[in-house]
């Protein structure tokens, strides 16, 4: 049940909560009882590049796990349409295979904390030839902002006053309060940049099988057979040389049923995919037609702890809990190993900016261990011996069902209850958005990522009052200054403090309760090379990468 | 005749009323929102979510929508894929080539490997009736799905004859493409007519006036085209029309087991993402063809045995 990917991922507008505002306060006391020294048994920086193409390739077919569905950016978030958009447009700031962000289509500047200017390469192109306008950029980034348009990105532009085109090459979007966070969102969906000419002209079919789109990206938009695939074409005239394609033509294709894609990577007929069957990872491993390769990802399985009137409320017990996790245990039996212990809630891949700095908070926060002992005992101090945790979830989704066996283990091994509220594959998505689907549940487990690599992006939805994802109303008046502070802090490395402190006093207070760091698995048929193996293909350039050995 | 038809026709729009509407009711009342599905639980501004809803008559109640369904489809404008963002008749355009043809060339199995195996079985007593009740057993019991791992890890994977997964381009490509597919919807339907067309076999073999024939002196071979093959053909004939028209249903599980675009995979999609206007116009497409299959074998019933008069069901 792969298609229910979607309701597994509630993706998240990161920049949809407003400024502090305290309700109740939480101790936050930075001493740590659990602090061990780090063990560097395990590298946490993976690296996301593959040997460099030598050829160029012909036609690859690419999978994804359900067909593509639109390629207009402002409706695409889930994984099929940000592979293939991001393959087929440029953002104003580009994405990196390691998470930093780089000029794109233009390069940004803040003469002042509350303005952003956005300078246009004078090199950019359309498909068409034409050039890229602030027109087009004005248009594109309002569209996200058009309540009509029905966009998934408006709440990203939250403190976006005003958005104009202030030049020739120069577009300047007035802020109400500085956002560090908007470049990011800029490096993603929102930031994509579409011909204006041509999105009016088709009107509502525009990013469908009918009204396709008018990008610049280094593919242009071939044929798209609705059900069969979706062809992106090389673009022989693509505007920036050093992102030139290696590959004449990309197919990408939905392939949901798992056997199917197995055999399809390991017969050739599929040449590639970001999103192997976890089941048949040992299998496509041992098998020489193909190529595996494990990379960083923004992902994080977490439980997400949705009602603190529970026994969940009491902060020991979600301790225990975490204690009582056997992680490792989880990573080997869904990932084959393929997954990172997770010491802090936010993914190493994350760190797109301020490495060093959350590499050393990293490498101070103990490895999580199973330690059942301490675990017991918390729960007793609690007083929360024999009861019960209602959990949501499905046994239809393998990753799901999964986790959720992993914390009811965990649970029972230390005295309390664990009950499921099991509900189908389709109706899992309530549980993030409907109030009354959340009613007698105390937790229900997810795989979570940011829009782009920082951790604050991916900490802020379920630690800000009102944030999209923060369903138990849990609050913490230090972290949410920490963040805002964080939000406002233009120096790389100052920002990164503020975010690993913010980290830290999750990692205590487990408003969540991680179970793993993804990382992103590529399969590659063995002639192939080159696609950056990392998150990026859901925002960033990575088709160009993509040739024959 | 015309009668017939007219009866046919009636029956036709009233079974696809009936259906649309307990199709429509059906998804109403399950679980899941579309715009749920389509935002992956993102939080949408009110604005967005009105904008969205007045796009696709999410707002309205239940009868007004199944109306103005109703009055459109009448109008020939079956709505639009609120997940496709096309047309549905633009969806159901184009997907109905591959089910027809992955129909139309598992039937073709069908008949000839299921009514020849039953023959053979039926007529040869002995070594060839022990295979085929061994084979059709082994094959009654497997399930499509599990026929599709099994062929692909046969014939792709380790011998590599044939594609895994896809469409094919080019006619000769496509029905490349199509065999594995065909083989693993139709084994299992297979064996079932194989089976009744033995049994069918044996028992006209074991009927008086063809005793006499044969007592008489009449060759063997026209024994059995004349007497055996003409009255066993009435229940062969049902149950293949019967399978036939059931893997129209079932071939969405082939569809997805090889990634062919194909109706009954669109369908699945569909229905879990509540995208009410595809499943209504992939159903309805279902029923008529399923009707249309048991009026071609009411036809063959008169055509096979003059007895039977149009539109009386036999026995």
């Amino acid at each position: 049940m792969r298609s229910t990917r979607l309701a597994a991922c509630a993706a998240f507008a990161a920049a949809a909560v407003a400024a502090a505002g305290c309700g109740k306060a939480a101790p936050s006391s930075s001493t740590s009882a659990a602090r061990t020294t780090a063990s560097a048994a395990e590298s946490v920086a993976l690296s996301p590049d593959t040997p460099a193409p030598a050829g160029r390739a012909g036609t690859v077919t690419w999978a994804v796990y359900r067909e593509v569905q639109t390629i207009d950016p402002i409706q695409a978030f889930d994984y099929p349409d940000n592979t293939a958009v991001s393959a087929l447009c440029d953002a104003l700031l580009r994405q990196l295979p390691d998470g930093g962000i780089e000029p794109g289509l233009a390069t940004a500047s803040s003469p002042d904390p509350r303005t952003l200017v956005l300078r246009l390469d004078p090199a950019a192109r359309f498909w068409d030839g034409t050039a890229v306008t602030p027109d087009d950029v004005v248009f594109s980034l309002e569209r996200n902002r058009d309540p009509r348009l029905g966009g998934f990105y408006g709440l990203v532009f939250a403190r976006v006053a005003s958005i104009r085109a202030t030049g020739d090459d120069e577009v300047t979007l007035k802020l109400r309060a500085p956002d560090m966070w908007l470049r990011g969102e800029l490096s993603q969906m929102p930031g994509v940049v579409v011909k204006k000419a041509y999105a009016e002209a088709r009107g509502p079919r525009f990013g469908s099988p009918s009204g396709g789109t008018m990008c610049s990206g280094a593919f242009r938009l071939g044929s798209w057979k609705p059900g069969a695939q979706l062809s992106a074409v090389a673009n022989a005239d693509y505007w920036n040389p050093d992102l030139a394609p290696h590959a004449e033509q990309i197919d990408f294709k939905g392939v949901p049923d798992d056997a199917s894609l197995t055999s399809g990577l390991v017969t050739g007929a599929i040449g590639g995919t970001y999103m192997p069957p976890l089941s048949a990872l040992d299998q496509l491993r041992s098998n020489d037609a193909v190529t595996v390769t494990r990379g960083p990802s923004f992902t994080t399985d977490a439980l997400v702890v949705s009602n603190l009137r529970g026994a969940l409320g009491d902060v020991k017990v979600r301790q225990a809990l975490s204690l009582a996790l056997d992680r490792r245990a989880f990573i080997d039996t869904l990932y084959k190993g393929m997954a990172t212990l997770p010491r802090t809630l936010a993914n190493p891949g994350t760190w797109g900016y301020g490495r060093a700095v959350f590499e050393a908070d990293w490498n101070a926060q103990p490895e999580p261990a199973v330690d059942l002992a301490r675990a017991r005992a918390l729960v007793e101090q609690a007083g929360a011996v024999g009861r019960t945790i209602t959990l949501g979830m499905t046994s239809e989704v393998n990753n799901i069902a999964t986790m959720a066996t992993a914390v009811r283990s965990a649970g029972e091994s230390i005295g309390l209850r664990v009950v499921f509220k099991a509900v189908p594959a389709a109706s899992f998505i309530n549980f993030f958005i409907d109030p009354k689907a959340r009613e007698g549940v105390d937790a229900f487990p997810t795989t979570n990522y940011p829009d782009y690599a920082d951790p604050a992006a991916f900490y802020t939805t379920f630690t800000a009052p009102g944030g999209s994802q923060n369903y138990s109303g849990w609050e913490d008046r230090e972290v949410t200054a920490l963040m805002e502070r964080a939000r406002q802090t233009e120096d790389d490395d100052a920002r990164a403090r503020l975010v690993a402190r913010a980290g830290d006093i999750l990692n205590e207070q487990l408003p969540w309760i991680p179970l793993a760091n993804g990382n992103t698995i590529l399969v590659t048929d063995r002639r192939y090379t080159g696609a950056p193996a990392s998150f990026v293909y859901m925002g960033g350039p990575w088709a160009y990468a993509l040739g024959t050995k | 005749m015309v009668g017939f038809a007219l009866k046919r026709a009636a029956l036709l729009i009233a079974t696809l009323l009936v259906s649309s509407f307990v199709v429509f009711s059906a998804l109403f009342i399950a679980p899941g929102n579309p715009l749920a599905q389509l935002s992956g639980g993102r939080t949408l501004p009110p604005e967005a979510v009105a904008a969205l809803e007045q796009r696709y008559h999410l707002d309205d109640p239940f009868l007004v929508r199944y109306w103005h369904w109703l009055t459109s489809a009448l109008h020939g404008d079956f709505g639009d894929s609120i997940a496709a963002r096309e047309s549905v008749s633009a969806v159901i355009g184009q997907r109905i080539g591959t089910t027809a043809a992955l129909v139309a060339l598992a039937a073709l199995i069908i008949v000839v490997a299921g009514i020849g195996l039953g023959l053979l079985a039926g007529l040869r007593p002995g070594l060839a009736d022990g295979g085929v009740l061994v084979l059709t057993s082994v094959l009654a019991a497997v399930p499509s799905f599990l026929a599709a791992i099994v062929l692909i890890s046969l014939f792709s994977v380790n011998l590599g004859w044939l594609p895994a997964l896809g469409n094919g381009s080019g006619f000769a490509d496509g029905v490349k493409h199509l065999v594995l597919p065909a083989f693993a919807l139709a084994l299992a339907s297979l064996a079932i007519v194989a089976r009744v067309t033995r049994v069918a076999v044996r028992e006209e073999l074991g009927r008086e006036h063809v005793q006499t024939a044969t007592s008489r002196g009449i060759p063997r071979a026209q024994v059995i085209r004349r007497h055996v093959l003409r009255n066993a053909a009435i229940p062969i004939t049902t149950i293949t029309g019967i399978t036939i028209a059931s893997l129209i249903a079932t071939s969405a599980v082939v569809e997805t087991a090889f990634s062919l675009n194909g109706l009954g995979s669109a369908l699945v999609q569909a229905a879990a993402t509540k995208d009410f206007a595809v499943v209504q116009g992939i159903a309805l497409v279902l029923v008529v063809a399923f009707v249309l299959v048991n009026v071609l074998v009411d036809l063959l019933y008169a055509l096979l045995d003059p007895r039977i008069a149009l539109g009386s069901r036999a026995t």
